[in-house]
C-alpha cells in the first residue's frame, strides 16, 4: 500500500548549512504519529517540507505516491494541512473568519465561499470543539482556545494529512489533555496526523507511532513503547551522564497502564 | 466560575450584537454600504452647490438630470468647475483609501499608508523636475507637475521593489525600509531643486502647494484617464481582498494553503502604487486619507478585506469631497490646500490610534 507521506533521502540546506540530511521515513493512512527529537534537529523544517511550504534541496517528498513538487499548490493544500506553532494575527479577525481561510485552496480567484465550503467550516469548528467561540475575536482567546482554533483552521482544508507543530506548547495540563482528546477524536474520524511533540509524556495513549530524529542518525520509527525507552532517548537527546531523567522508566513505573493503552 | 465565564462570553456576544444593531454581519455590511452609497450622492450634489457662488440643490439636480440642455453661468460653473472638481476629489479619496487598505493588509499593520513604500518622495521629485525643467510639457490635459509626479511615483516603486528583491523574494520589511530610505533621499532632492530656484518664486510656491495636496479643477480628459486607471485598479482589488485576508495570517500560512505569495505581493504593490500615482496626478500628495479611512472602516466593520474594500472606497470619496468642499469654502475666495485639512483631522486621529492601540503591531 502506498504510504500517505513519504520522505526519500530528503536533505534541506539553508544558506549552505544542512538543516536536515538524508531523512527517509513514511507515514501510513490512519496513523497518528508523533515526531520527536532534540531542539534544533529540524522538526519544524520537516513539517514545512511535508506541507510544501519549503522545497527540499535533495531527495523527494511524496503524498500518496505523487511527488509534492509536481502537485499544484492548491491541490497539495487540499491534501495536507499544517497547523503552525506560532500564529500572529494583526487584525481583530473572529474565529469564524480565521477558520474560513482554510477553504482558500478550494476557492477560485474571484469566487467566494460556497455552501460546501461553509459546511466544511462548520464541521471543522465542530471537530475542534470551537463552535461556541465562532464570534469571538481570535486575539482575545486563551492559549488553549487558540490552539483548538488553529486545529479547526487546518481541518477546514479537509486534509487527508494533518501536520501539527508542537500543539501542546504553552498549554496548562488541563488544556493539554483537552487537546490530546481532540487529536484522538480526529484520529477516530480517519484523519492521519503527524505532530511534532516536545512533551514526551503526552505521547503514550494518543499516538500510534513515534518518529525520532536524532543527530547523524537515520530517522527511527516505531511504536511508542519501542522508542520511548531510556536508552534510546538518552542517546538521542544527549542526556548528561547520571543526571538523565529516566523518563520512560519513570513514566512506565508510575503509569504502566499508559503503554498498555497504546494502539 | 464556569457560570462567570459563560456570562462573560454571553456579554461579549451581546456587545457585538448591539454594535451590529441586531443584524447579521452580512446584513450590517449591506446596510452600511447602502447608507454610504446614498451619502456619496448627497455629498456630491451638496458639494456642487457650495462655493463662491451658491447654487441651490434643486438647480444642481435639475442641471445634472438635464445636462444636455443646460446653459447659463451656473451651468458653466457646475459643469466646467464644480463637477470635475468634486469628481476628482471623490476619485482621489477612493483611490487613496483603497491603496491604504491594500498596504495595511500587505504589511499587516494598520499604520501603513499609500505612500509607505516611497511613492510620495518619487512623486515630489518628479513634480519638481516637471515644474522646474519641463514647464511647457502637457499630455492628455496633464501639466508637467501632474504627469511627472505620476511618473516619479511609479518609477520609485519600481526602484524600491528592485532594491528589496533579494534571491527572488521580496521581504515586506526590506521593502518598507528601502521605501523609507529612497523616499527620504528623493524628498530632500526635491528641496535641492527649491534651493536652486534663485528667488523662491512662484514655482516654489506651486510645488509647496502641490506637495501639501491640492485638488485643482481638472480637465475632462484628465478625469477620464485617471478614472479609468483608478476604476481598473479598484476592480483588480476585489480578488486581492480575499487574498489579503489569507495573507493576514502570515506568508507561510498563505503559501501553505496554495496562495502564490510573491505574485500576490507584486499584484498588491502594483495595484496600490498605480492608483496612488493616479491620485497623486490629480491632487498632489494628500496625507492621512489613506491611513484613517481604512482604519475607521475597520473599526465599524471588522477586518474582512472583502467587505472593507467597497466601504473604504466610498467612505474615502465622501471624506475627501467633504474636506475639499471645506478647503474651498472656509476662507473663500482664498483656498486652503486640502492636504492641510486632512492633516489637521488625520494627525490627531493618528495619534489617538497610537495611544488607543492596546498591543504592539508586529511586521
Amino acid at each position: 500500500m502506498t504510504p500517505l507521506l513519504q520522505f526519500v533521502d530528503v536533505s534541506f540546506f539553508y544558506e549552505q548549512r544542512a538543516v536536515l540530511e538524508n531523512v527517509s521515513f513514511c507515514v501510513e493512512q490512519g496513523e497518528c504519529a508523533a515526531l520527536i527529537g532534540p531542539n534544533g534537529i529540524g522538526k519544524t523544517t520537516l513539517l514545512r517540507l511535508a506541507a510544501g511550504v519549503l522545497a527540499c534541496s535533495v531527495g523527494s517528498v511524496s503524498l500518496a505516491g505523487r511527488r509534492l513538487e509536481t502537485l499544484p499548490r492548491a491541490e497539495a493544500a487540499q491534501f495536507v494541512a499544517l497547523v503552525p506553532q506560532r500564529f500572529e494575527v494583526p487584525f481583530d479577525f473572529t474565529v469564524q473568519q480565521i477558520v474560513e481561510q482554510g477553504r482558500t485552496p478550494y476557492l477560485g480567484f474571484f469566487a467566494g465561499l460556497t455552501r460546501q465550503d461553509r459546511r466544511a467550516v462548520e464541521r471543522a469548528l465542530e471537530l475542534a470543539n470551537v463552535t461556541s467561540l465562532r464570534n469571538r475575536i481570535f486575539n482575545e482567546l486563551s492559549g488553549g482556545e487558540r490552539q483548538r482554533v488553529k486545529i479547526a483552521l487546518g481541518l477546514a482544508q479537509e486534509p487527508r494529512l494533518l501536520l501539527l507543530d508542537e500543539p501542546t506548547q504553552n498549554l496548562d495540563l488541563g488544556r493539554q489533555l483537552e487537546l490530546l482528546d481532540c487529536l484522538r477524536a480526529l484520529k477516530d474520524e480517519g484523519v492521519t496526523i503527524l505532530a511534532a511533540m516536545h512533551d514526551l509524556q503526552l505521547i503514550p495513549g494518543t499516538f500510534s507511532s513515534v518518529l525520532l530524529l536524532e543527530p547523524d542518525q537515520e530517522v527511527r520509527k516505531g511504536r511508542p513503547q519501542d522508542i520511548l525507552r531510556a536508552d534510546v532517548l538518552e542517546r538521542a537527546f544527549d542526556c548528561p551522564p547520571r543526571r538523565h531523567p529516566k523518563l520512560v522508566d519513570k513514566l512506565v513505573g508510575e503509569n504502566p497502564a499508559l503503554l498498555e493503552k497504546t494502539p | 466560575m464556569e457560570t462567570e465565564i459563560v456570562e462573560k462570553i454571553d456579554s461579549g456576544s451581546a456587545a457585538r450584537d448591539d454594535r451590529r444593531i441586531g443584524l447579521s454581519d452580512h446584513a450590517f455590511f449591506l446596510l452600511i454600504l447602502l447608507v454610504l452609497l446614498v451619502a456619496v450622492v448627497v455629498v456630491l450634489v451638496l458639494s456642487m452647490g457650495m462655493g463662491a457662488s451658491k447654487i441651490g440643490v434643486r438647480e444642481v439636480l435639475g442641471s445634472l438630470l438635464d445636462w444636455h440642455r443646460s446653459g447659463g453661468t451656473n451651468s458653466v460653473i457646475l459643469f466646467e468647475i464644480r463637477l470635475p472638481r468634486v469628481l476628482a476629489s471623490a476619485l482621489v479619496g477612493a483611490a487613496l483609501s483603497v491603496a491604504g487598505l491594500l498596504f495595511q493588509g500587505l504589511f499587516r499593520n494598520p499604520m501603513a499608508d499609500p505612500y509607505v513604500i516611497g511613492s510620495s518622495g518619487g512623486a515630489a521629485l518628479g513634480a519638481g523636475i516637471g515644474l522646474f525643467f519641463l514647464p511647457r510639457f502637457s499630455f492628455l490635459g496633464f501639466g508637467a507637475t501632474a504627469a511627472m509626479g505620476f511618473v516619479g511615483s511609479v518609477a520609485t516603486i519600481a526602484l524600491v521593489y528592485w532594491l528589496a528583491r533579494i534571491g527572488g523574494r521580496v521581504s515586506v520589511v526590506t521593502l518598507l525600509l528601502a521605501g523609507f530610505a529612497v523616499s527620504t533621499m528623493l524628498s530632500y532632492s526635491t528641496y535641492f531643486l527649491v534651493v536652486l530656484d534663485d528667488n523662491f518664486g512662484l514655482r516654489t510656491r506651486v510645488l509647496a502647494s502641490w506637495l501639501t495636496g491640492v485638488i485643482a479643477v481638472p480637465r475632462w480628459s484628465q478625469l477620464a484617464v485617471t478614472g479609468v486607471m483608478i476604476g481598473c485598479g479598484l476592480i483588480c482589488c476585489f480578488p486581492l481582498a480575499r487574498r489579503l485576508n489569507t495573507l493576514a495570517l502570515g506568508d507561510d500560512y498563505a503559501r501553505q494553503v496554495g496562495v502564490h505569495v510573491e505574485k500576490t505581493h507584486v499584484a498588491i504593490i502594483l495595484t496600490g502604487s498605480l492608483i496612488t500615482a493616479a491620485a497623486v496626478s490629480l491632487g498632489g500628495v494628500i496625507s492621512f486619507v489613506g491611513l484613517i479611512v481604512p482604519h475607521m472602516a475597520r473599526l465599524v466593520l471588522g477586518p474582512d478585506h472583502v467587505r472593507l474594500l467597497p466601504v473604504a472606497a466610498i467612505a474615502g470619496a465622501i471624506f475627501l469631497v467633504l474636506a475639499d468642499t471645506l478647503a474651498r469654502t472656509a476662507m473663500a475666495p482664498s483656498e486652503i490646500p486640502v492636504g492641510l485639512l486632512t492633516a489637521f483631522i488625520g494627525g490627531p486621529f493618528f495619534l489617538y490610534l497610537l495611544r488607543r492601540t492596546r498591543r504592539e503591531y508586529a511586521l
